[in-house]
């Protein structure tokens, strides 16, 4: 009778146990959830303070389902309505109406609403106003450096409409050699309203030149360069331009001359 | 004469007073402002008895209204697209083999953007070095086949896709095309892309990507320079931040 005994007895304790294990599960279940509760609670007030919210001017303001002109609009906000605006895509802005419905609203109707002061809602629009005036400016491109094919990427920080801080980063591919290059300068541009506006451009940088496999030269070399550059940009439509630039480096090398390169690129790039 | 006299006085008496109370509105460099002496709580006290005793009426709208600053919230742009993703690579000559790669996106407009892709590949064996028995064209460090390319995407075809009766999530085909550099055989190579793909987006922020792209570059490895196609397709994830 004695595993009798002790069959019950660990299953007494086995039951205990469990139970035990149940509450404090559920307790700490419960304490969870309370903090996500709250949590959740905390974070939906921050959201609703964070939150822009904006009034129909217009007899309506359409929403679609999508960042699109091709997706349907399925909700229209009424006059004197107001929306809370979630976040931003492109030329559209997610918004959420007082009743709770969140669609995209496009950017050229959203100008038409109001702040609750009365004012209107202002913000960049992608056109030639803020070809002009933008804080950056990304790229993407190809061209010709010292007889070597050039593929590279830029980006620029805008100080004031006339002067920006450039970064570009290219990779060149040629008969004999290889490498990679990275940039930093200045560059000027003469009349940032035109649309198409020539610039002056100086800078330095880091060239990494390695042999290609099939020519046998002693070493891979990393240089500091210098250069000077003209170039010109065109505004295209909407938030892209063309940029079009012919540099001259010079490449201090650890031999006794300094080598002189001529690059030439034309990008496809945006302002935001 | 009299009557003529009279009349000058007046004139004159009237042009004085113009031209005073003229001068008096006018300021005057040599004019300091008058300083307000501070009051007591008494004088004030007194000053107010008297304002309520003269029975003018009180002002119904006081016009120096301090106008509230609004001070907008910052609205959160979500332009750039990160993620990855997995897939096959058809390297031509070499067979088809997995391939992985990641992605950044920055969308420009609703129907343009830009795109940078990074991926791996390995090249499996040519029908040659299989039927050739013990030879090896390339070695296993050159058989890895790792690209870089930026490119221009155009979306195009917008739509929804509807799974079942209440969800229905938006989707669209993108065209692609760019130039980018592919490391094969221990060689890099100048190399154009273009391809496209179709993206269904289960949430606002998250989008599921599954892409064709033909990566053409002109390789001398077995002989003879040629123009090789080869074909990546992946399947990937991606995150709007």
């Amino acid at each position: 009778m004695e595993p009798s005994i002790t069959t019950t007895r660990s299953r007494r304790l086995r039951r205990t146990s469990v139970a035990l294990a149940l509450f404090a599960c559920f307790l700490s279940v419960t304490s969870l959830a309370k903090q996500t509760e709250e949590e959740k609670a905390a974070k939906a007030a921050a959201a609703q303070e964070k939150l822009l919210q904006v009034f129909v001017s217009e007899p309506y303001l359409e929403l679609s389902t999508g960042p699109g002109r091709g997706y349907p609009v399925f909700h229209v906000v009424e006059r004197e309505q107001s929306v809370d605006v979630l976040h931003r895509r492109t030329d559209w802005f997610k918004v959420r109406t007082e009743g709770g419905v969140e669609g995209w609203a496009r950017a050229r109707d959203m100008r038409r609403t109001k702040l609750a002061d009365g004012s209107p809602f202002i913000f960049n629009l992608g056109d030639r106003a803020g070809y002009t005036t933008h804080d950056w400016e990304l790229g993407i491109g190809g061209g010709d450096y010292g007889g070597a094919n050039l593929i590279g990427l830029f980006a620029a920080r805008s100080l004031t409409d006339y002067m920006k801080v450039d970064f570009s980063l290219s990779q060149f591919l040629g008969n004999a050699s290889n490498g990679w290059k990275a940039e930093i300068g200045l560059q000027h541009v003469l009349f940032p309203e035109w649309r198409f506006s020539p610039f002056l451009t100086l800078g330095t940088g880091y060239v990494e030149t390695s042999p290609r496999a099939t020519i046998v030269l002693p070493l891979d070399r990393q240089d500091q360069t210098a250069y000077a550059g003209v170039g010109a940009r065109f505004y295209l439509t909407r938030r892209f331009f063309l940029r079009a630039d012919y540099r001259w480096h010079t490449i201090f090398t650890s031999r006794d001359d300094n080598e002189e390169l001529e690059e030439w690129k034309i990008q496809i790039a945006c302002f935001f | 004469m009299e009557n003529s006299n009279r009349l000058l006085f007046l004139t004159a008496a009237a042009c004085a007073t113009v031209m005073l109370s003229g001068c008096a509105s006018m300021r005057w460099p040599w004019h300091k402002e008058k300083v307000e002496a501070p009051q007591t709580e008494e004088q004030a006290a007194a000053e107010e008895e008297a304002e309520d005793a003269d029975s003018t009426p009180p002002r119904v709208i006081d016009p120096n209204v301090a106008r509230r600053k609004i001070k907008t919230p910052k609205i959160d742009n979500e332009n750039w697209e990160l993620g990855a993703g997995f897939g096959f690579m058809t390297i031509e000559d070499f067979g088809t083999n997995s391939a992985y790669a990641a992605q950044l996106n920055y969308h420009v407009t609703e129907d343009f953007f830009f795109r940078a892709d990074l991926g791996q590949s390995t090249a499996g064996r040519t029908s040659f070095e299989t039927l050739g028995g013990n030879i090896e064209l390339l070695t296993g460090d050159e058989r890895r086949f790792t690209y870089y390319s930026v490119s221009l995407g155009y979306n195009f075809l917008p739509g929804e896709v509807f799974l079942g009766r209440k969800l229905a999530m938006n989707s669209g085909f993108y065209l692609l095309g760019g130039i980018g550099n592919v490391k094969f055989a221990g060689d890099d190579h100048l190399a154009l892309n273009f391809g496209a793909g179709y993206r269904v987006l289960p949430t606002d922020w998250l989008a599921i990507h599954l892409g064709v792209q033909d990566r053409v570059f002109d390789s001398d490895l077995l002989g003879e320079t040629k123009v090789t196609n080869n074909l990546e397709t992946l399947l990937s994830a991606t995150v709007f931040f």
